[in-house]
């Protein structure tokens, strides 16, 4: 089983106390009305789907509950590191 | 009085009772969640220390993430409701019931669906976890001894689960 570092917690946990909740940093445009179709289409649906390297929001959900960012490699699955939500990206 | 004749819980009250560990059902407790973006906040409204670090109990008091903390006290205490104040205090008593496990196998038995490494979970620490797919709050009350917080709709599933793995 994969230890993920929960940031919040400061340990290393088992995987199945985690859920994904897909690519982090999407930022919501500040004044949706002044998008365009194409610009909010962009928002909802369109997302990386690197091979390798990719950030990703996690959520510690059976632990301490709090949403975090990780950098995980697509293809090893590996852990590069995880992060507190709203920290810059890494 | 009235309390007893109406309640109605999902487990047995008979403890079971196997080599090495026995499962039983711990005696109705009140329980609050209480959350702040501070622990000093809380300790303002409940005038009490609450602990810092998640995991950490202090006082019947468990953290539980950065702004969740779970207050088990078996008394009927009056409780300060923190109107006004920048806190959520709630009653959450009847929410969870509370399995006790004890015996020199309770970590081994807890191991058999926790993934938590309990072998070097110290006594006195408090998570949030999972057994198998069920959500639960394990509290290391000694060397021997657990308390498994569960919700009441899981427990007659994890009561099953724990019987049939303590048989083994």
């Amino acid at each position: 089983m994969i230890l993920i570092h929960c940031p919040y917690c400061d340990e290393k946990r088992p995987e199945i106390e985690f859920a994904n909740a897909g690519q982090a940093h999407v930022a919501r445009p500040l004044d949706p009305s002044s998008q365009s179709d194409e610009e909010w289409e962009a928002y909802l649906f369109i997302r990386a789907n690197p091979r390798g390297r990719h950030h990703e929001r996690w959520r510690h959900v059976h632990g301490c509950g709090r949403f975090f960012n990780a950098v995980r490699d697509t293809v090893t699955d590996k852990f590069e590191t995880t992060y507190k939500a709203g920290e810059p990206r890494r | 009085m009235s309390d007893a004749l109406f309640r109605n819980e999902p487990v047995s009250s008979t403890p079971y009772v196997a080599d090495g560990v026995s499962i039983s059902l711990a005696a109705p407790l009140k329980r609050y969640s209480l959350r702040a973006r501070t622990a000093e906040a809380l300790e303002t409204v409940l005038n009490v220390k609450v602990p810092q670090k998640i995991g950490a109990t202090e006082g019947g008091i468990a953290c539980l993430g950065p702004d969740e903390w779970l207050l088990r006290t078996p008394a009927e205490a009056a409780m300060p409701t923190g109107a006004g104040l920048p806190v959520a205090i709630t009653d959450i008593s009847e929410r969870s019931i509370c399995l006790v496990l004890e015996g020199p196998r309770a970590a081994e038995l807890l191991m058999t669906g926790c993934p938590l490494d309990l072998d070097n979970f110290a006594v006195g620490r408090a998570t949030r976890t999972i057994y198998e797919t069920v959500e639960i709050i394990i509290i290391r009350e000694g060397a021997d001894r657990f308390h498994v917080e569960v919700w009441r709709s899981f427990a007659a599933w994890l009561w099953t689960a724990f019987t049939a793995a303590a048989s083994h």
